[in-house]
């Protein structure tokens, strides 16, 4: 993945350029709104972090901006401003995700290769697989070595999301997000019960694990190494 | 909002009191002037009367019988009964009989029998008079006339009077003009009345207007000031400058908030990527270390995260509110919650009313609803209950959580709603103290009352929503 780092602050810049490179990535860094738009254009990124306040062009301004001249590269905003507000106009304003300052690394990293994954996934794609886990989203049938495994509505929109994002790391904020609807950060960690459920149902005991935690930070459904 | 009604007004009330008190004034002047115009001009017919009479007694004492007779026909003729209307009053009447009453001469047809006899009879009496004299074809042949009249010696009975249809009209334009000026009065006392209060409701509702929709969180909005220099104007000037302090106090606060929030954020997360950073690079031992610094990191953050979060609740308005349905909204939370519950052995339970419509900010609801179920299922010891019920009655929304735990001493509820404040002064079960205050910044923000109570044994939380 090549990435454009649009960040004022030079400290969270440097350590996002290592941090992305130490883990197989592209970065490139740009300083402010002005620079970093004018890389934008030049450059061929599959990915942009913008932070929401930025000298010279704001954040907002700097992707409507793109967005405008008919560039769809994936945006994620970061900012540490306040929380329920940002997330709703970052993404009015032409961004595909938005992370609060401070964030974990990875779930930079498990967002930002969401975004990019959502470009190029095919929406109409009905039939998912990650080895002999099978899934039909229309039909809504889970399949494990033939097997029809029985899961209730919220445990198929869990199992389709970490299908969908399969040898990515899935956050839990993004599971709440995308399977429960829900940005706020609930004090327990309730997908954590709901995973532990799921995962006994598609990995029995005495079969190769396809559904991994990954600590910290969440889950990871991929092929048997 | 509650819109003002006219007729309750101070103005309005006001204005009537003014008009009925000048109502009385104006009737009392006006009465006093009728009694006053009255009595002078009977005073004058009976002066007049008076005159008559003793001229004519006189002429009866110097010629007699016919000398009077002569004068009284003479007087009766109509040339001389229209000289005598004098326009205010009528035509003259007069009547001259013998000692029997048999007519003699005058106006009159007969001595009329209402007159008590007497030497000197004065009274107003209604008479019939010959229709063709001056004055009287339209009234008709019978009118008011006032009387006087003396028994001559001798026995001859002599009667002036003194016709009053003139008067009595007069009577009635003064009558007229004296109820039409209360009316008037009256009808003036009212318009204006209605106009005063109309004009101080326009004012107050402005004011009323402005306050609701600060209430709603717009702290931008001022009292429409019309530029003049009354006491409204005097009074919104004074209540703009008090909301423009307000603001800007509330901005500070904000920006305080926002500095704070930039500036905790920031090295935190730079905190937090270096530990992982370091941590790639470590042996699995230092890497459990890390791993551990790490996860401290993440609660001092989330902690951070709820204060800002309490404060942007307190300081939001309702533009993210929608119409939503609350069923689905606890269904959901339920569910989310529901599978935790099982884990840790408890019943849980759930009864929603159907249907349940509000408007309000739907993850806020959400994250309050959680907050409660979350801190139930916390202090709720394995194998306890817990229930979360929905109910509706007009206007209004309750959401019960229930559990069996320990609960809330009754001096304590009011004080855990307060951020950081936990029952356990060792601060040992996991949280920050932070779940309650949101939960009550969460109803303010709805307008919600949020009651705690004892659930015999547990505590019993109930957030009551206008809908």
């Amino acid at each position: 993945m090549r990435v454009l780092i649009i960040e004022d602050d030079a400290d969270t810049a440097t350590q996002l350029v290592s941090a992305l490179e130490d883990s197989g990535h592209k970065a490139e860094h740009a300083a402010d709104g002005v620079a970093g738009l004018q890389c934008a254009r030049d450059g061929d990124y599959d990915a942009l972090i913008v932070d929401r306040m930025l000298p010279g062009m704001d954040g907002l301004s700097l992707v409507r901006t793109l967005r405008a001249e008919g560039r769809d590269v994936p945006a994620l905003f970061l900012s540490a401003l306040g929380q329920v507000d940002e997330r709703v106009t970052g993404l009015e304003g032409g961004g595909d995700d938005y992370l609060a300052k401070p964030f974990a690394f990875t779930e930079l990293l498990a967002r930002l290769q969401a975004i990019v994954r959502r470009r190029e996934a095919q929406p109409s794609v009905t039939r998912l697989s990650v080895a002999d886990l099978e899934i039909d989203r229309l039909k809504r049938e889970v399949r494990r070595g033939g097997e029809a495994v029985p899961l209730q509505a919220r445990e198929f929109r869990l199992l389709e999301c970490l299908m969908l994002h399969a040898g990515q790391v899935v956050t839990r904020a993004m599971l709440l997000k995308e399977v429960w609807g829900y940005d706020f950060d609930p004090q327990t960690n309730v997908v954590d019960v709901h995973m532990s459920r799921l995962r006994a149902r598609i990995d029995g005991d005495a079969r190769t694990p396809l559904l991994h935690t990954v600590r910290g930070t969440g889950y990871c459904l991929r092929e048997p190494d | 909002m509650n819109r003002i009604r006219l007729s309750q007004t101070t103005a309005f009330r006001l204005a009537m009191r003014y008009a009925a008190f000048c109502c009385l004034l104006s009737a009392a002047c006006l009465a006093a002037l009728y009694w006053v115009t009255t009595a002078k001009l009977d005073a004058q017919i009976d002066a007049g009367l008076r005159a008559e009479m003793s001229a004519l007694t006189r002429l009866y004492d110097l010629k007699g019988i016919a000398g009077l007779r002569e004068a009284v026909a003479a007087r009766s003729t109509l040339p001389s009964l229209a000289a005598s209307d004098t326009g205010d009053t009528g035509p003259r009447q007069y009547l001259l009989t013998d000692p029997q009453a048999e007519l003699l001469t005058g106006t009159l047809a007969a001595w009329p029998h209402q007159l008590p006899l007497a030497p000197d009879m004065w009274a107003t009496l209604v008479v019939a008079l010959p229709v063709d004299q001056p004055g009287l074809d339209q009234d008709g042949p019978r009118v008011r006339v006032r009387i006087h009249a003396v028994i001559l010696p001798g026995g001859y009975r002599l009667l002036v009077g003194q016709a009053l249809n003139e008067t009595d009209e007069l009577r009635g334009t003064l009558l007229s003009i004296t109820f039409g000026a209360v009316l008037l009065t009256l009808l003036a006392g009212f318009a204006g009345g209605a106009f005063m209060g109309r004009s101080v409701v326009r004012r107050l509702e402005q004011v009323t207007l402005a306050a609701d929709s600060i209430m709603a969180g717009d702290l931008t909005r001022r009292i429409p000031e019309e530029g003049g220099r009354d006491e409204f104007d005097a009074l919104a000037q004074k209540l703009n400058a008090m909301l423009e302090r307000i603001e800007q106090s509330m901005n500070r606060t904000r920006e305080v908030t926002e500095n704070v929030a930039h500036d905790l954020r920031s090295p935190l997360g730079r905190l937090r990527t270096r530990l992982e950073t370091i941590a790639r690079q470590s042996n699995p031992t230092e890497r459990e270390v890390l791993q551990k610094a790490i996860e401290e990191t993440d609660r001092l953050v989330a902690t951070l995260n709820g204060i800002l979060s309490i404060a942007e609740i307190e300081a939001r308005t309702r533009d993210a509110w929608q119409a939503l349905d609350l069923t689905t909204l606890c269904r959901d939370v339920a569910e989310l919650y529901g599978a935790v519950a099982e884990e840790k052995h408890l019943t849980f339970t759930t009864r929603l009313a159907d249907g349940v419509q509000l408007s309000g900010n739907r993850q806020l609801l959400a994250q309050a609803v959680s907050n409660l179920l979350d801190n139930a299922i916390k202090y709720t010891p394995p194998g306890g209950r817990v229930s979360l019920s929905l109910m509706q009655d007009t206007g209004h929304a309750e959401i019960n959580v229930t559990d069996s735990g320990p609960g809330i001493p009754e001096e304590m509820r009011g004080r855990v709603l307060e951020r950081f404040v936990r029952l356990d002064a060792s601060r040992s079960q996991p949280g920050n103290g932070l779940g309650l205050s949101l939960v009550a910044a969460v109803a303010e923000h709805h307008g919600a009352t949020l009651v705690l109570d004892d659930n015999r044994p547990g505590l019993k939380v109930t957030l009551r929503l206008v809908r």
